[in-house]
């Protein structure tokens, strides 16, 4: 046998077995359901995606462990099901686009997100389970009270948000300027700056970053655009895993658990 | 029944073709085409992001990929002297620089470029804005790449051009400015356009600077279209915009060297 025939026989066995391959192309079986009919990705872990970060929703501590609000509500559901979460940083595009859990990626979502109508269509939510409130960050001292003192200027949002949505709703009528960053860090990062006035985001998440920087920034408005906060999985995907999460939520919030985790991350409950 | 050699060629090589077109045939039928078209071709989504993608979006990237196009060329050029000069310091620093830049990643170069030097000098503003920032940032990185090819196109240059030039009279530097470096653009043209391709990709990094409506490039309106509709098409129609600008580029790159193929 000749050299080239060697490669030309060798060329049909690797054809042959890339046709078998993609016939075949079997999904990959390493996920497991449990006996209450809840799937799973993988073996053991509930696999929760997130967009880090995204304090106090979710944080890395100094240790590089994922911590938070959000992180501690899903930590009951894994409990409940006797595993482990295991979190995965995905960007947010994934998250809210539901391809994140089309492809299997995670079983369910845990990022911080409002439930929205467009993000109902493509995934499943959680009962809400945080009344989200949006609000403006300035630098201290800046003369800047509603929107419409920022007329003409810059102003920073989160790429993908619905503080985004929502600044882009009223930033013609308000003439503004609006900036978008692909995440909280990059947003935080250009107000410091001085590259944009004043940035909106949840107000949880401000109140979290002016904690750490101490008399730099302060919360110049809030609005309050009715939006609540609910985990996802993925669309008809998976009934017995958000039922699960539903049951944990309410069991949290029966005995008290809800309200700990909450003056944790978030401060004192408001009373209404 | 016994086969010369010829015929079993033949055999194998229209087995292989066989083979070639049935993997094809078979991602083709088992793809589900229906869910695919709904995730990455609706009609009515293409037709909303038009003008837009075109008279902002591309337009901007055409504009950040020649500002750092420009940037990197110049200052590849200085580099790449820097790095044939026979004064030790200038080969040192340009070679440090160019290790340093080559084995950086253009994101945080930019990044870098984006929010450290308003860190540095607070209340000034890089000129040109965003469109100055992206044309440093990537430009710092595209100038490493551009030097090497450089510095390669001034040494195939004939050796007989610079004594030639030297012999007539002209200083080390008229020579290099008027024969040298001439020729030398000649001869990178081709490897340069290709740095020009890849810029073009590269400038779609111009978000992590935070985008407006103003400075808006192909791959974030593709990604904030996705966004706002929850639907791929997006990304489909900003991936084709690319082809606008790369596809007659690779052209001219071809024809370019075909031409310098037949003058030698």
């Amino acid at each position: 046998m000749t050299f080239q025939s060697a490669v030309r026989r060798a060329g049909i066995v690797v054809a042959i077995a890339a046709l078998a391959a993609s016939a075949g192309c079997a999904k990959k079986e390493d996920g497991e359901t449990q006996a209450s009919g809840v799937k799973l990705v993988e073996k053991g872990k509930l696999t929760v995606c997130t967009h880090l970060p995204y304090a106090p929703f979710q944080s890395k501590d100094a240790s590089g462990k994922v911590i938070g609000f959000d992180v501690d509500l899903m930590d009951l559901v894994a409990k409940d099901l006797g595993v482990e979460q295991k979190i995965v940083d995905t960007p947010f595009e994934g998250i809210k686009s539901g391809q994140d859990l089309n492809t299997g990626k995670c079983d369910a979502a845990a990022a911080g997100m409002t439930i929205t109508e467009e993000r109902q269509k493509v995934m499943n939510f959680s009962d809400p389970y945080f009344d989200a409130t949006q609000a403006m960050l300035v630098k201290t001292g800046k003369a800047y009270k509603t929107l419409d003192d920022l007329r003409g200027k810059k102003l920073g949002v989160q790429a993908a948000t619905t503080g985004r949505d929502y600044a882009k709703k009223v930033a013609e009528e308000k003439g503004l300027q609006l900036v978008e960053f692909e995440d909280l860090a990059a947003e935080q990062q250009a107000l410091a700056n001085g590259q944009i006035e004043a940035a909106i985001n949840d107000l949880p998440v401000w109140t979290e970053y002016i904690k750490e920087h101490q008399g730099g920034f302060e919360v110049a408005a809030e609005f309050d655009t009715g939006e609540q906060y609910g985990f996802s999985v993925k669309k008809d995907g998976n009934p017995e895993l958000l039922k699960k999460i539903n049951d944990a939520l309410a069991k949290a919030k029966q005995d008290g658990t809800y309200n700990t985790i909450y003056e944790k991350w978030i401060g004192k409950k408001p009373t209404a | 029944m016994k086969l010369r050699r010829r015929q079993r060629e033949r055999l194998s090589l229209w087995l292989q073709y066989l083979a070639f077109v049935a993997v094809i045939a078979v991602v083709i039928l088992a793809a589900d085409w229906g869910r695919l078209r709904e995730a990455f071709f609706r009609v009515d989504i293409i037709e909303s992001m038009f003008p837009t993608v075109i008279t902002v979006a591309l337009r901007n990237t055409i504009l950040y990929t020649l500002g750092a196009f420009a940037f990197g060329l110049v200052f590849g050029t200085i580099l790449a002297l820097m790095r044939l000069s026979r004064v030790a310091p200038y080969r040192w620093v340009a070679t440090a620089y160019i290790e340093l830049f080559r084995g950086l990643p253009a994101l945080l170069v930019l990044f870098l470029v984006g929010y450290g030097i308003p860190i540095a000098f607070p209340e000034r503003e890089i000129p040109g804005g965003v469109f100055g920032s992206i044309a440093i940032g990537l430009g710092l990185t595209a100038a490493a790449y551009m030097a090497e090819t450089i510095r390669a196109g001034i040494q195939a240059v004939p050796k007989g051009q610079m004594e030639a030039a030297r012999t007539l009279g002209m200083s080390h530097f008229t020579a290099m400015r008027t024969i040298v470096i001439p020729q030398a653009f000649r001869i990178v043209i081709p490897p340069l356009t290709n740095e020009l391709i890849l810029l073009t990709k590269d400038s779609s990094l111009a978000y992590v600077l935070g985008v407006t409506a103003q400075t808006i490039e192909v791959t974030k309106f593709g990604r904030d279209t996705l966004n706002d509709r929850v639907n791929a098409t997006p990304l489909l129609v900003a991936g084709l915009t690319y082809l606008i600008i790369t596809l007659p580029l690779s052209q001219v790159v071809r024809r370019l060297e075909l031409r310098y193929a037949k003058a030698r």
